[in-house]
């Protein structure tokens, strides 16, 4: 898919002439802070403990992978962050503000793309703009240029349920970054995709990052994608989520799969995620 | 399906579809006729003419106007009957879809309304006929018995389309800065049209039927409802049956637009799976 190689080369680099992030903090030092965070979800018939007392520092401008056995509690941790989920107590810092409610200084890409069926793919990404009072041309203009950086120009007047799942991926990738948050979180979102589509969004994804300053936090549970990804793997334990081992890798990217300490890495962690699956 | 003459049906032909469901369903309604002739030839009631008899009728009535009572045209009591229909079917949207948003939206609303709507909805709306006409007055008695019979299909769908909303969407647009409010019409709103579009097709059958026995009521209308009764009343079988046959056809054409609408717009919005 030649595309996304070409929108990432033409798409010169990833502006802010209207969304200056807001924080003086610098790249490399902690920008959000997670402390002693706690949630137990309270239905009628159980409560089921998802977090206790769980601490963690994102630094500015890292990639962050959250690995952990399914049902631990990355999809609330990263809830939590984007403010869509309340802790039960303990909070969470972005800056020196507290995070309490959804805001535009960070942006979420879900798993199931969520985007919206009655809108064109254009104005899917316009969607953040619409909402932040930008003008018509100027968010046409804006939600164009990040179509290009995910190589989907050609199909801005398209409706979400022509494209394939690589290209929905890409439009809700486009419709995060076009407002340009500080903090993207993304919840397994090559999830859906197959192992081929997968790898492309992968390098398309480090291609564009490369050209920003954003903290992105990963969900995955490819334990493959976090190596090949990551600047930091956080390996979570199974429920209630505690965080078992922070993987720091400070290899240069693109990064060779085949390579010996590749995948003499990924095997390490799957066999610690797998003494985490037994079950008992 | 069997080769005839060197055709053989193709089920991914969508031109062969068309043709294998209009050929059943000619031969369903010529089915239809001749059942009916035979009742009324064994019968042997004047109540009951025949299908040639009918459409005689239905000739003279659309050829010559009401030649019985005198002077008014098939289409004087056809328009009539209409006007009657759209209002209380533009009475009934304007009504039931905010209501519905609202009732859809806020579990505490829904909370209170659904005793009032469960101990409404129940009644047939014809029901309402004879108090309408009595206690309002003729012109807006049938209206709002349409109304009545439009009313619950649409509210109950917009109902349910907006607690259908993939909450997914929701937070989507809230990650994105949105406010309630902005949650509320440019998410819950658009993924309740479809919905909201296929309570407007259920509704369309039901307020017909309402529209009809409404003006049995109100006989200053002058609908084709009125037609019927009057025709009926007097003994006039086959004229009686003439009007029946128009009403069963302009409901079809009703229904059909109203699923054809639906269609279109779900496949605008990218919604046809709804
Ligand atoms: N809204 C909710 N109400 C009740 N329980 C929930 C809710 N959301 C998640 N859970 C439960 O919390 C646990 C963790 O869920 P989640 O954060 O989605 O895990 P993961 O993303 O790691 O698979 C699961 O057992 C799940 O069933
Ligand atoms: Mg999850």
């Amino acid at each position: 898919m030649s595309e996304i190689e070409e929108g990432v080369r033409t798409g010169s680099a990833v502006e802010s002439e209207n969304f200056i992030p807001s924080s003086e903090i610098k790249e490399g030092e902690d920008q959000i802070h997670i402390r002693n965070l706690s949630k137990t979800y309270v239905t009628e018939d159980s409560e089921t403990v998802v977090l206790e007392d769980f601490s963690l520092d994102i630094r500015k401008g890292e990639l962050i992978s959250i690995v952990g056995p399914s049902g631990c509690g990355k999809t609330t941790i990263l809830r939590m962050l984007a403010g869509l989920v309340q802790p039960t107590s303990g909070k969470i810092l972005i800056g020196d503000r507290e995070c309490t409610a959804p805001g535009s200084d960070r942006g979420m890409v879900f798993q199931d793309f969520a985007l919206f069926p009655w809108r064109s793919v254009r104005k899917n990404v316009e969607f953040g703009l619409e909402i932040a009072g930008m003008p018509k041309e100027q968010r046409r203009e804006r939600a164009d240029k990040y179509l290009k950086i995910v190589g989907l120009e050609k199909f801005a007047d398209h409706r979400i349920h022509e494209l394939s799942g690589g290209m929905k991926q890409r439009v809700a990738l486009a419709r995060a970054l076009v407002t340009n948050p500080d903090v993207i979180l993304m919840d397994e979102p090559f999830g859906a995709l197959d192992a081929q589509t997968r790898n492309l969004m992968q390098a398309g994804l480090l291609k564009i990052l490369d050209k920003t300053d954003q903290t992105i936090i990963f969900i995955t549970h490819s334990v493959d994608e976090a190596v090949f990804l990551s600047d930091r793997i956080v390996i979570l334990t199974k429920r209630p989520a505690k965080i078992k081992e922070v993987v720091e890798i400070d290899w240069p990217r693109p990064r060779d799969r085949a390579s010996p300490e590749f995948t003499a890495l990924r095997k390490r962690i799957l066999e610690e995620l797998e003494k985490e699956n037994v079950l008992d | 399906m069997a080769t005839i003459l060197n055709w053989t049906y193709d089920e991914n032909n969508r031109y062969h579809r068309w043709f294998r469901t209009t050929v059943i369903a000619i031969t369903s309604l010529v089915c239809f006729v001749f059942a009916w002739w035979d009742v009324s030839l064994l019968l042997n009631s004047t109540a009951i003419p025949t299908p040639l008899e009918t459409w005689n009728a239905l000739v003279d009535l659309v050829v010559n106007g009401d030649s019985v009572t005198g002077g008014r045209t098939v289409w004087a009591y056809i328009g009539s009957s209409l006007k009657t229909f759209l209002l209380g079917f533009l009475l009934a949207l304007v009504v039931a879809v905010p209501l519905g948003l609202v009732i859809g939206y806020s579990k505490t609303i829904r909370e209170f309304a659904n005793p009032v709507i469960e101990v409404m909805r129940p009644i047939a709306p014809i029901a309402w006929a004879p108090i309408f006409i009595l206690a309002i007055n003729y012109t807006v008695g049938p209206i709002l018995v349409v109304f009545i019979g439009i009313f619950f299909p649409v509210l109950t769908n917009v109902v349910f389309g907006v607690q259908k909303i993939d909450p997914n969407l929701m937070d989507a647009a809230r990650t994105m800065g949105a406010s309630p409010v902005q949650v509320f019409y440019k998410v819950m709103v658009p993924s309740a049209v479809p919905y909201l579009m296929n309570g407007i097709k259920v509704g369309l059958g039901v307020g017909w039927m309402c529209i009809v026995a409404a003006e049995l009521y109100a006989p200053q209308l002058g609908g084709i409802g009125y037609y019927l009764s009057t025709m009926a009343t007097n003994g006039l079988w086959p004229n009686a049956f003439a009007a029946i046959v128009i009403i069963a056809i302009l409901g079809i054409v009703t229904t059909g637009l109203a699923e054809y609408v639906h269609k279109i717009i779900t496949r605008r919005m990218g919604m046809s799976n709804v």
